[in-house]
């Protein structure tokens, strides 16, 4: 392994960094069914930082992801949110302490229109009044204009990249400290992406946004994030800063082609 | 008869098959269960509804909302009690417990309720509308307007509010609702409640205008059946659309001499099988809500 990055495989992290940390997951093992995907995986994501998870398909990102947002339960091990242990606390729960999954493949409601989409992302905050939610669909409609010229139409009409902005402006309708992006970029022009990625980046300088990026496209994530975590056929293999990760060789070989 | 006693028969017919369909088909739609006990809630709103005449002597349209607000409740129960511990398993064991509840409803209607033909007599049950050689009962217009009502609160409901939209996202996708921070199993009940409380409506509705017995719930969980094939599980819309259909095939092949009206249900079979064989999506059908 690269000398500049440091083993996860332990899986806790030390004492001061997990007072700090917003997410925290320690020590977890999940799958489905009978078949175990994660084992001893070990995160976590401080306030206001921007976290990549990369690996190759089939390492266990996405259930990673939805084991963190209590759509997969976790078979042992601790995740904590806020300073709250939320490892068996069912996923529309965990909502409304603003943790937001924004999960692979959009997951947007087809039948319903762009603001509808948008509206149901808001749907924990009901004591929330309704200029509240108003400013925060301008907000929206601001960061990502071409949502607001689609405000109308279904939500399944919509091509692939508008998809993902509503998906992401649907994410950011929930006010969260927390946003788990899965595979932003997948399918998507780069131009579009830059586009997402400019809207999230705002939210995060300006308001203290946490992301956790999962992606395949390593170059993407890691040049953003502040850390990164490698995950290889369910285990955390390798962890440190973006830039550092990106200087790895063993990255660079495994998901750069070099 | 007159084509336009036809035309008015069919009218009046067409919308109570739409309210007895509404509530079958707002079940399917959302949560994926052929709800075979749906005729035998139906005939439970017409027992609300004829009990509320005869021994607290309300008005049969007070009655309507009686059945529904039972109903609702009774809905709820099944669906907390029951159906919630099935939720996730294949659609046959859904189908074997909805069925087992039909049996059990059924029989316990009859044993309280006997198994005598049942209708309620009210004063405006004789008052016709008379156009030339036409006859318009009034009652049934009053009731037809109520389920074309029902159709449209119903659609605006799920169209325009909060907790409405929260329902057709746990139908479209469940877990996606989940991260909305939408309570799968409350949506569920809330669903579930409503679709009894409409085929409570739907029972009132045929307490007023015909007769009713406990075995006739397995006929009407048929017609809803037959009505959703042909509209397609869509919106209320469709609901309404395949019971004007669904109200066409039954007047017609009434009117017709060899047929005769006597051979309702094997219309109904008939219709099915047919829309099941020509277009297996329903008539107007397209996919819920997509």
């Amino acid at each position: 392994m690269n000398p500049s990055t440091t083993s996860a495989r332990e899986g806790a992290p030390s004492a001061p960094e997990q007072a700090a940390a917003l997410l925290a997951v320690a020590g977890l093992d999940t799958g489905y069914g009978d078949t175990q995907v994660l084992w001893d995986v070990g995160l976590e994501v401080r306030r206001g930082e921007v976290v990549a998870l990369v690996g190759a398909n089939g390492a266990g990102k996405s259930t990673l992801l939805a084991a963190i947002s209590g759509l997969v339960p976790a078979w042992a091990g601790a995740i904590r949110f806020a300073e709250r242990d939320i490892t068996h606390t069912g996923a529309e729960r965990i909502v409304k302490q603003g943790l937001i999954h924004v999960p692979q493949g959009r997951r947007l409601f087809p039948g319903l229109a762009v603001e509808e989409n948008l509206k149901l992302g808001a749907y924990t905050r009901r004591a929330g009044s309704p200029t509240a939610l108003a400013t925060d669909l301008e907000r929206v409609y601001t960061l990502l204009p071409k949502l607001a010229e689609r405000r109308a139409q279904a939500a399944g009409s919509l091509s692939g990249g508008e998809q993902q902005m509503c998906a992401i402006g649907r994410g950011l309708m929930a006010r969260p400290a927390l946003l788990m992006i899965d595979e932003l970029s997948l399918g998507l022009a780069p131009n579009i992406v830059d586009t997402i990625l400019a809207a999230i980046d705002e939210i995060h300088r300006h308001e203290g946004l946490a992301v956790l990026l999962v992606e395949q496209d390593v170059q993407i994530a890691l040049e953003r994030a502040d850390r990164g975590y490698v995950i290889e056929n369910g285990r955390i293999v390798s962890t440190g800063t973006g830039a550092e990760l990106l200087r790895s060789t063993t990255v660079r070989a495994a998901y750069l082609g070099e | 008869m007159p084509n336009a006693q036809i035309l008015v028969n069919w009218l009046l017919i067409g919308s109570f098959y739409a309210a007895v369909a509404l509530g079958f088909s707002l079940v399917w739609g959302i949560m994926n269960i052929v709800n075979l006990a749906h005729g035998s809630l139906l005939i439970l709103g017409a027992y609300v509804a004829y009990f509320a005449f005869t021994a607290l002597h309300l008005n049969p349209f007070i009655g309507i909302i009686l059945a529904m607000l039972a109903l609702f409740v009774v809905g709820w129960l099944i669906q907390y009690i029951a159906i919630n511990r099935v939720i996730r398993a294949p659609l046959l064991v859904t189908f074997m417990l909805t069925f087992g509840l039909d049996l059990l409803i059924t029989n316990l209607a009859q044993q309280f309720f006997t198994a005598n033909n049942r209708a309620i007599n009210s004063s405006l049950a004789g008052v016709n509308l008379t156009l030339g050689a036409i006859v318009i009962p009034v009652q049934n217009v009053l009731a037809a307007l109520i389920a074309v009502l029902l159709t449209a609160a119903l659609s605006l409901f799920l169209a325009r509010t909060r907790t409405g939209n929260a329902i057709l996202a746990v139908g479209m996708d469940r877990d996606a609702a989940r991260l909305m921070g939408i309570n799968i199993a409350r949506t569920y009940a809330l669903t579930f409640a409503l679709g009894a409380a409409l085929a409570g409506a739907a029972g009132a509705m045929l307490a007023m205008t015909l007769q009713f017995q406990p075995v006739d719930a397995g006929q009407y969980t048929l017609f809803a059946f037959v009505i959703v094939a042909l509209g397609g599980l869509g919106t209320p819309w469709g609901a309404l659309a395949g019971g004007l259909l669904f109200g066409l095939a039954t007047t017609l092949s009434g009117s017709i001499q060899a047929i005769g009206p006597g051979l309702q249900t094997t219309v109904a079979f008939a219709v099915l099988v047919l829309v099941l064989v020509l277009r297996p999506r329903g008539v107007l059908g397209k996919a819920f809500y997509s």
